[in-house]
């Protein structure tokens, strides 16, 4: 069983935190015990919370995000002076309010958060699975493609690409996605050599069902909770890719509510009008924060549940 | 150890040569040089002209041996937007850049050392899940929002830091704490389980024992082994913070190589951009080499794997 | 949020006492070292402006270079500059006689020698300069008819020929562009730079800083006259909150291309003094009439570009975006160009009309296309929006001004945000040779007809005549909206409060004419 080198796992591992890669795969009764974890309850009722605000956005938000009104630009919020109730968070520079751009922001975000966590999630699972079932030579070549995806500058090629190609959101998903799928493989390669050993899968051999057949109804279900672990920590990572991209200006474009974007338009007047940079940032954070409090929230119980 | 630092040289050797490959196709299929050469209003004749002068009609295969062999004799090319060789202009904007990420390392380790190793030594305590919390904050942050706070804060409320420019020593106090930042979490969590395990160790029990607990539990052997993960996790985060640096710089405006590939990149400036990415990827290469070579040094069991 | 209120003083306040603790970084600028400290967005890849595109290398080259002529800003008529007199001789011939007493920043002087190299290398056509082919479409050759003369041969008469002397011709030395193998290097000049200008570079460091020194060899006739400011430094800033605490904390004193809202609340705190100016800029959008980006596209329908130009409430955006002193216009050229015909068709700002318009071409729900834009981000995402209510998604793309040139040219464009400062100059001619000649990329509309009449005003120095040849024209650009006409530019400075700095009438920055202001009840400091 071929060692993956200690510096690639800590790389692939670093941004999120390793103790995962030594959990034993656990079946997924650990529902109940979520209550009892405050970490992963709070993660749960902020992203709970940004996702309706994304689904009913159009029912929520007090204005169309779109709407531009040139003689009410830059108005403060509500509790500046010069704010007045009509806009609580007040206008941007195009006099577009800044509370329904910030609801319909989740929207985006939450969008290319999970469009890209998945697509990761496809990419790094299969290939995970595949060099952890199989081994031998297509563990060496999926190790290799590995290292390579690593070495690779994420955010400058992602930046490169996004802009040559064109910028849009399909792209910044695609473009996310394909560079962030290392953690879901060096996960799932793990967990899928250590079931693939043991009795029943040679059972499952001995009756006679096909390799695919094991993977997908076998040992898939077992790594259901540790994909769910990372997929929600790569949402984070996804969420903050978009919004590097955007605010350096080749992720999502105007006039699309992008958190990042909003950012970057707030920051000509970062010090006379502070809240149109605060605001949104507060936002980026929230969402990140309950994507990974809600990862590490599971991985806890997944650990706990292991020791037993 | 001989046999295993050749297998990891031969390995990364192939790893830089599939990396460069990559790099260097999706980048040249993107655009057209020759029209950036040609300049405004030139008649599709020239410009054609231009590709057959430049070879770009030829198979990309040949043209990658081509660009391959230019970097080994040094020659990186000449920037489309700047009129000068490639290599000059990456010396050039090098110092300001490896500056930032060594300083972004020293704050994540004078920050992330001391509380992952207090938060070991005092599981679950306040402190332990006040550490904690304030890593997974500081990971949720976006690192340009982080800035710009910072500017707010400590350029024009309590002005006591230069918010721009990279001149003085003092111009990198801000973005080395917002480049630091990102990484705290992820050494500090190493750092609390490589104490963590250390402290279960039979060493330690038989200090406990005889009635040690707390700080004094540490020592060096401790640091030494628990410290091993951090130090290869670290030379990856050098790697990272290359390439990372880019909303840094861009924010603080300073005038290194994050911000120079940003403004390659949105200039078209193709022969830069890929030089960059090369260069970067070569980079990281290089020091997980390195820290493979280190670790396999300090833990003889990784290289009889 | 009111001018002058309480938020602002705070603010002030604030910022006061931020001075003083990173004085540090003011050391270097101001009155008291004779310093001006610039601060630009743009990066200066390159000295030489014979080969550059960079908007803010324009106002550095009016510092390191002269040309055979120079625009007066007070006249806005051509003088002669490093030549002392000059005699139209016939329709296609003139000849120039140089100043005695010109030097190159390295001592040597200049001679006709100097001038007959620096447009023999412009109009070849393997030198690829920036402007060659557009003075190699006029001048056939130019020759040395004595130690201090040299006489021009133009391809046929050229009203502008001045013009492009003095807006496009720097004069180098005679071998500057030989490399040090004997082969041509058109980069030469680009890191080391030997003008005639009133300043010389000290230092370059590409894509960050330029410091100038004053010449103190620069002939005393000149009409640009002799600076008073010694030192100028021009530092690369591309982050406008940044520039604008540099300007703050006195680290920079002259800043221009400063966004209305930006400029209006930083001269409200009193820190700085914000200054606005005409330009001869006019914005516009052309759209693809010809079908360049697809036989059939919506933007070849006549009434789908009219009812684009109504849709767009342009009013609106140049009172509470641009503000200043822009203006709406409706032709394609500034009203104060020679020739610029403003009584043309008009399209006032009316929705309702363009979504009838828009039915009648056949897109009742309206259609999407992509609008490119390398500048004046607010004005675009405006535009889109009003566009957006009456049906029509533009969808925005930003990117710089190389990658929209190259894009152009591949025909990938159906529209963009375009900008024209007409080198300063107050006639129609500078904007229509580079928009609607047929072999232009800028040229949308594959007019045959705009094109005869624009390229005979341009070789006929008849000013009645021209002036027929631009009214028909410009009639039928109107006619057929081959543009969206939409606003002459309004410039906004915030400089330093010791600086005096005559706000030119062409928009044009020309630094060497800034001067400091004397001290106030401080003992008097030479400068």
């Amino acid at each position: 069983m071929s060692e993956m080198d200690l510096s690639f796992k800590a790389a692939a591992a670093s941004e999120t935190g390793g103790e995962l890669l030594d959990a034993a795969p656990a079946r997924p009764k650990i529902w109940r015990n979520i209550l009892h974890h405050p970490g992963l309850m709070l993660g749960l009722t902020i992203l709970g919370i940004l996702v309706v605000l994304a689904v009913f956005a159009p029912w929520i938000s007090p204005y169309n995000p779109y709407d531009q009104h040139l003689p009410q630009r830059l108005l403060p919020p509500v509790w500046v002076h010069g704010g007045n109730a009509a806009n609580w968070l007040g206008t941007d520079h195009l006099g577009r309010d800044y509370l329904s751009r910030l609801i319909y922001g989740a929207r985006v975000s939450l969008l290319i958060g999970f469009g890209a966590a998945s697509i990761g999630c496809l990419i790094g699972v299969t290939l995970g699975m595949c060099a952890g079932f199989f081994g031998g030579i297509i563990d060496r070549v999926v190790s290799f493609i590995l290292t390579c995806q690593l070495a690779l500058p994420g955010l400058l090629l992602a930046m490169a690409l996004v802009f040559l190609i064109g910028p849009s959101v399909g792209v910044v998903i695609l473009v996310i996605g394909f560079l962030h799928w290392s953690y879901y493989l060096v996960v799932t390669r793990a967990a899928t050599q250590k079931i693939r050993d043991l009795e029943y899968i040679t059972a499952a051999r001995a009756i006679g069902s096909s390799r695919l057949q094991i993977m997908v109804t076998e040992i898939l279900p077992n790594l259901f909770s540790e994909i769910i672990v990372i997929f929600s920590l790569e949402v984070g990572v996804a969420v903050l890719a978009e919004a590097a991209l955007s605010f350096l200006g080749v992720g999502i474009q105007p006039p699309t509510s992008s958190w990042g974007l909003m950012i970057a338009e707030g920051k000509v007047s970062v010090f006379l009008r502070p809240w149109l940079v605060i605001l949104p940032g507060i936002f980026i954070f929230l969402l990140v924060l309950a994507a990974n409090l809600v990862g590490d929230g599971l991985r806890d119980l997944m650990s706990n549940e292991s020791r037993r | 150890m001989l046999r295993y630092a050749s297998k990891r040289v031969v390995l990364a050797i192939l790893v830089a040569l599939a990396v460069s490959f990559a790099a260097f196709l999706l980048l040249s299929v993107a655009t057209d040089p020759a029209s950036a050469i040609a300049g405004e209003g030139a008649e599709p004749e020239v410009i054609e002209h231009i590709r057959e002068q430049l070879g770009l009609n030829r198979p990309l295969l040949v043209q990658y041996g081509s660009w391959l062999l230019h970097v080994f004799h040094g020659d990186f090319g000449t920037s489309y937007y700047w009129h000068q060789p490639v290599g000059t202009l990456i010396l050039h904007h090098l110092p300001v850049t490896l500056t930032l990420a060594l300083s972004a390392i020293f704050v994540t380790l004078i920050v992330a050392i001391p509380l992952g190793t207090i938060a070991a030594l005092y599981p679950n305590s306040l402190i332990d899940r006040l550490s904690l919390g304030i890593a997974v904050s500081a990971q949720a942050m976006p690192s340009f929002w982080l800035a710009l706070v910072l500017i707010i804060l400590f350029g024009v409320m309590i002005p006591i830091f230069p918010i721009s420019g990279d001149a003085h020593a003092w111009n990198y106090v801000l973005p080395a704490i917002v480049l630091g930042a990102h990484s705290v979490p992820a050494v500090m969590r190493l750092t609390r389980v490589g104490v963590m395990d250390v402290m279960a160790s039979d060493y330690i029990r038989t200090a406990r024992a005889k009635g040690f607990y707390g700080y004094r539990l540490l020592s060096r052997q401790v640091m030494r082994n628990a410290l091993l993960p951090v130090v290869s996790v670290l030379s990856v985060q050098l790697g990272y913070k290359l390439g990372g640096s880019v909303v840094t710089e861009t924010v603080f405006a300073m005038n290194g190589l994050g911000r120079f590939a940003l403004q390659s990149i949105v200039g078209g400036d193709i022969p830069t951009v890929q030089m960059l990415v090369v260069l970067f990827a070569m980079t990281f290469i290089g020091l997980t080499l390195l820290a493979d070579l280190l670790n396999a040094w300090l833990d003889p069991r990784i290289r009889l794997a | 949020m009111g001018r002058g209120g309480v938020r602002e003083r705070v603010g002030a306040a604030l910022i006061a006492v931020g001075l003083t603790i990173i004085g540090v970084q003011s050391a270097f600028a101001g009155r008291a070292n004779d310093t001006l400290v610039v601060a630009i967005e743009g990066e200066i890849p390159t000295l030489d402006h014979l080969y550059t595109t960079a908007r803010d290398t324009i106002v550095v080259s009016e510092l390191t270079d002269d040309g055979l002529f120079y625009i007066d800003p007070d006249t806005l008529t051509y003088v002669p500059l490093v030549a002392e007199s000059y005699v139209q001789v016939d329709d296609t011939t003139i000849d120039v006689t140089i100043r005695p007493g010109v030097r190159f920043h390295d001592g040597s002087p200049l001679t006709a020698d100097d001038v007959v190299y620096t447009y023999n290398w412009v109009i070849d056509p393997s030198t690829n300069t920036n402007r060659g082919r557009l003075i190699a479409g006029w001048l056939g050759s130019v020759e040395r008819t004595g130690p201090m003369t040299v006489r021009f041969h133009l391809k046929h008469p050229y009203p502008l020929a001045i013009r492009d002397m003095a807006f496009s011709v720097q004069l180098r030395k005679a071998g500057a562009y030989q490399g040090a193998d004997g082969k041509p290097d058109p980069n030469a000049e680009s890191l080391k730079l030997s003008g005639v200008g009133p300043y010389k570079v000290i230092d370059f460091q590409p894509g960050k800083s330029v410091t100038l020194q004053r010449f103190d060899d620069y002939y005393a006739a000149s009409p640009k006259g002799r600076p008073a400011i010694k030192t100028i430094i021009f530092r690369t800033i591309p982050d406008l909150s940044t520039q604008q605490a540099e300007l703050v904390s006195g680290a920079v004193d002259w800043m221009y291309n400063v966004p209305a809202d930006v400029a209006a609340n930083i001269g409200a705190t009193g820190y700085a003094v914000h200054l606005t100016g005409p330009t001869l800029r006019v914005n516009f959008i052309p759209l693809d009439a010809a079908g360049f980006t697809g036989a059939g596209n919506p933007l070849t329908k006549l009434d789908v570009r009219r009812a684009m130009i109504h849709a767009i409430n342009r009013q609106d955006i140049v009172k509470y975006l641009v503000q200043g002193d822009a203006e709406v216009i409706n032709s394609a050229c500034h009203p104060l160009q020679f020739g610029c015909e403003q009584d043309v068709r008009k399209y006032p700002y009316d929705p309702a009309e363009a979504r009838r318009l828009l039915a009648k071409a056949g897109y009742p729900d309206g259609f999407e296309f992509e609008l490119w834009a390398y500048r004046e981000r607010q004005v675009a995402e405006a535009i889109a929006a009003d566009l957006a209510k009456v049906g029509i998604r533009a969808k925005l793309r930003f990117v710089t001004l190389t990658t929209l040139n190259q894009a152009r040219k591949k025909h990938r464009v159906p529209a963009f945000f375009a900008s024209w400062e007409s080198g300063s100059t107050a006639d129609t001619a500078t904007i229509a040779e580079t928009h609607w000649s047929l072999k232009s990329d800028r040229n949308f509309s594959n007019d045959a007809a705009v094109a005869r009449n624009m390229e005979a005003a341009a070789k006929t120095i008849d000013p009645e005549e021209r002036k027929r040849l631009y009214s028909e024209a410009l009639r039928r650009i109107a006619d057929q909206a081959y543009w969206i006409p939409l606003y002459t530019y309004s410039q906004n400075y915030l400089v330093s409060k010791d600086l005096a700095y005559p706000v030119p009438k062409d928009g044009l920055p020309r630094l060497f004419r800034a001067h400091w202001r004397p001290a106030k009840a401080s003992p008097a400091k030479a400068s």
